[in-house]
């Protein structure tokens, strides 16, 4: 039954990826300025579900597909990811204190991979700060994700929630 | 004990992971878009970019309404009487209007001819890249359409920025508001020759040695070299002068709008090289010896050190 959930959440990172590289960003559904990290959700969404490793190689996935299909370096958006998604493991049976605290935590964890990500970037020879635009590229991602968030947790529960929820202690 | 277990692997797995992915950040670096990383990409390209298409033609009705819903705020006071026009009416004539401008957009693309009617190939954007902090975007051709690296990509408004990665069925555009480009342009009304360098969202123009100053609304181009010349690049924002034989420095506003960008050209088959060996012989051969064909002296190929202005830096050293 794991095995499924695990091969749903991948599936469900796919269909992310696809969402966010064809219909969010520049010249696409874009409020100002800006789009939702749709992947990242579904990351966090799917971690609740199963077991760290898995959970992991999911969020080092998302990220890594996210590198291919983007224009900074291999791996950036796989290490702000993994970070992300190990923090989220620590802090998963929170998300049982309510859809406030979901939340909040969905705002600060794409906050700190978007954080992760221009750091780790700028460290590797990329440009980010060179420009204001990147706090508004860091901020409103985590806002709309939460939006996103409402819509994307009740679907995962929905599909691999139900018997896998597996709490604090695994 | 087995949940300290469990969390001890999930740690050991968290490092191993970013091991692999910060060697993998470094090869891509240090490689600078060659070699493995090429390869993962143009394999995730030609699985993901059919169905990036599908999911593009799906949702462009919709994301074609969403933005006629915000331009409809934008104009909601003057628009009183249309809002309460039946909505799957509105949807119709969003769809109709979409359709439309992609069709009015195919046809200006069409008649755009590059400098010195250098061939060049119609290319669609497929993707915008993966996060906004992107400033690349993906065109649905690639090396089989003889889109290789380095090859300039306009739209009917200017320069959008250059190929820097090319798959079997895609390529990736590198914009030019990507800060590790940087162009060598000329302003058209005084000819005074300088560096654009992108800035994330607008452009920076360098000239160290301006004899008189840039005025607002002089229209940029291409000065040639890596790029064809005469592509328009944008317009100077604000005037600016020589400030004490320091150089000026001053904002230039794009021709593009990188969040319109849907069909573009890329100009195939130009050679910076080819340019450069020309205006070499132009300025330093005798007219009594004529160049060789290849537009070397004596019919012997010139070791040109381009000295190219114009990089696309994928990465530096970290």
């Amino acid at each position: 039954m794991r095995s499924r959930a695990v091969a749903i959440s991948l599936l469900l990172v796919f269909i992310a990826v696809v969402a966010q590289t064809a219909v969010f960003g520049d010249g696409r559904i874009n409020p100002f300025g800006a789009s939702p990290a749709v992947v990242l959700v579904v990351v966090l969404a799917c971690a609740r579900y199963i077991d760290p490793e898995p959970a992991l190689l999911l969020g080092f996935t998302g990220g890594m597909l996210l590198d291919l299909l983007g224009g900074a370096p291999l791996g950036l958006w796989a290490m702000s990811y993994t970070v992300v998604v190990y923090i989220a493991l620590r802090f998963r049976n929170r998300a049982d204190d309510g859809p406030v605290i979901v939340g909040l935590g969905v705002f600060s964890l794409t906050l700190i991979a978007h954080a992760l990500f221009v750091i780790i970037g700028t460290l590797f020879g990329e440009r980010f700060f060179t420009s204001t635009a990147v706090i508004k590229n860091t901020l409103l991602p985590a806002a709309y994700n939460v939006l996103v968030a409402a819509v994307v947790f009740p679907i995962v529960t929905r599909m691999i929630g139900t018997r896998q929820h597996l709490g604090w202690t695994t | 004990m087995q949940s300290f277990q469990r969390f001890d692997r999930s740690t050991t797995l968290l490092i191993g992971l970013l091991v692999v992915a910060f060697l993998l950040a470094t090869f891509d670096v240090r490689t600078a878009g060659d070699g493995l990383g090429t390869t993962m990409r143009d394999g995730a390209q030609t699985l993901f970019s059919p169905l990036q298409d599908v999911a593009s033609a799906v949702t462009r009705p919709v994301v074609g309404f969403i933005d006629a819903l915000s331009d409809i705020a934008s104009l909601r006071e003057e628009n009183e009487n249309l809002r309460q026009e039946n909505l799957d009416l509105q949807k119709q004539v969003d769809q109709f209007t979409s359709l439309q401008a992609e069709i009015e957009h195919l046809r200006d693309i069409n008649d755009l001819t590059a400098p010195d009617d250098l061939p060049t190939v119609t290319a669609q954007i497929n993707s915008p890249g993966s996060s906004t902090l992107d400033l690349v975007r993906f065109i649905n051709k690639g090396v089989g359409d003889g889109i290789s690296v380095g090859d300039a990509v306009i739209d009917e408004q200017g320069l959008v920025g250059r190929v820097d990665l090319v798959f079997r069925r895609s390529a990736r555009v590198r914009l030019i508001f990507d800060p590790n480009v940087t162009i060598s342009v000329m302003d058209e009304v005084t000819s005074q020759s300088g560096l654009l360098t992108g800035d994330n969202d607008t452009l920076i123009l360098r000239i160290f040695s301006a004899d008189e100053p840039v005025r607002e609304g002089n229209v940029i181009v291409t000065a040639g070299s890596r790029f064809p010349p005469g592509i328009v690049v944008g317009t100077v924002k604000e005037t600016a002068a020589d400030d004490a034989g320091f150089g000026l420095d001053t904002e230039v506003i794009a021709a593009i709008n990188p969040s319109r960008l849907d069909f573009v050209k890329v100009i195939v088959g130009y050679s910076p090289l080819d340019a450069e060996d020309q205006e070499l012989v132009e300025e330093e051969e005798p007219a009594e010896e004529p160049p060789a064909e290849d537009g070397s002296v004596d019919g012997e190929p010139d070791v040109l050190d381009p000295g190219d202005a114009e990089t696309v830096d994928t990465g530096a050293t970290p």
